[in-house]
């Protein structure tokens, strides 16, 4: 017998040494055999009972105590705190909003385009313009070009260029996208866009407003600013309502 | 000689070692497989006695074999009859056969041996 055949011959033993190993671990029997009767086996089973009833109380009674956590927790004035502060928060458009709503695109007008004019940008006037006319049909948050719209949002033209927030606007095509309070009123201003004025208006400034319904909820940045209030006080209690 | 069976004793250390299982439902497959091997592995042996030994036979027999059983067994299992019993009869009856002609060859070269031992001591 050469090396080789004898290679051959040892590789395939192992391989057989190994399948039998396999095999034997496979078909051990437990190694300790179950020589209980009867009696054993019941005051085992009694054994194993009363573990499960323990256990059962023990979860019974945690799970009491996770409720009792969760009222105390609804019921704190931290929690209500802190949801106003989150209402309030999304009201002054301090976070992301997720809804239902409306796309609009303003983009250049292709015939425009053929005949060899530059669009040009997008006026502050009309955008303030489109702005209040959305607010006007129930939009809850707006942001144009991805610049989120808020109360103290100011948009005017800086050496010709029209900035928001002082965040120069993109090249066209600009996205506005508006948020609503749910489904319905989306489709109330969603009709309501489609013959709005302020799409002639920008026609005239060679822009064309595209209204599209977004099937999927649509998402709004956050303001990502720090707001400044420099002349608003809070009201005090025994002034408020007098003037 | 001695390396098949070192080879046997560390494969079986091996499998030992890794401590795999394979589960119930495939042990059936295991275990016609391994009996597919043993019969290949005294296949071998009788060839090698005989002088008819070759490799290529040897080896290709012992992958086919093993995937033959395995894949009749798989079929049996399918079509509802104990078809991996044809792989165990066949097989054993083989496996007893192959063992009958090792010993007979061994023991006609032991006592051809010894034939030659005491021829010489006379």
């Amino acid at each position: 017998m050469d090396s080789k055949k004898k290679f051959s011959f040892t590789f395939i033993t192992i391989v057989i040494g190994f399948m039998i190993a396999i095999q034997f671990q496979t078909v051990k029997e437990p190694a300790v055999r179950d020589t209980r009767d009867t009696w054993e086996l019941r005051a085992d089973i009694l054994k194993e009972k009363e573990l499960q009833l323990k256990l059962l109380r023990e979860i019974s009674s945690n799970e009491e105590k996770i409720a009792q956590y969760e009222t105390k927790r609804k019921q704190s004035k931290e929690r209500v705190l802190r949801e106003t502060l989150e209402e309030l928060k999304m009201e002054a458009g301090l976070s992301e909003v997720t809804g239902p709503g409306i796309i609009l695109t303003l983009e250049a007008v292709h015939e425009e385009l053929l005949l060899g004019k530059q669009p040009d940008s997008v006026s502050p006037d009309l955008l303030k313009r489109l702005v209040n006319e959305l607010n006007m049909y129930d939009a809850m948050h707006i942001s144009i070009g991805g610049r989120r719209i808020i109360n103290t949002t100011v948009i005017r033209d800086i050496n010709r260029e029209t900035m928001i927030d002082g965040y120069a606007l993109k090249s066209l095509p600009i996205e506005v996208k508006v948020i609503t309070e749910n489904v319905q009123s989306a489709e109330k201003l969603f009709n309501r866009m489609q013959v709005s004025k302020s799409a002639e208006e920008f026609f005239i400034d060679n822009l064309r407003v595209k209204v599209e319904k977004s099937g999927e909820p649509i998402t709004i940045p956050a303001y990502d600013e720090a707001l400044r209030i420099r002349y608003m006080e809070p009201v005090k209690p025994d002034e408020g309502g007098k003037s | 000689m001695w390396l098949p069976v070192l080879g046997l004793i560390i494969g079986v250390i091996l499998g030992l070692m890794t401590d795999i299982k394979v589960p119930d439902e495939y042990s059936n497959y295991l275990s016609i497989a391994v009996l597919a091997a043993l019969d290949t592995l005294f296949g071998g042996i009788r060839a090698q006695l005989q002088n008819i030994y070759d490799e290529k036979v040897f080896v290709s027999g012992f992958f086919f074999n093993i995937l033959l059983a395995a894949s009749l067994a798989f079929l049996g299992v399918h079509l509802g009859v104990d078809l991996y019993l044809a792989a165990v009869f066949a097989f054993g009856v083989r496996l007893f056969q192959n063992i009958a002609v090792i010993r007979r060859i061994l023991i006609a070269k032991w006592s051809q041996n010894r034939e030659k031992t005491e021829k010489n001591d006379i």
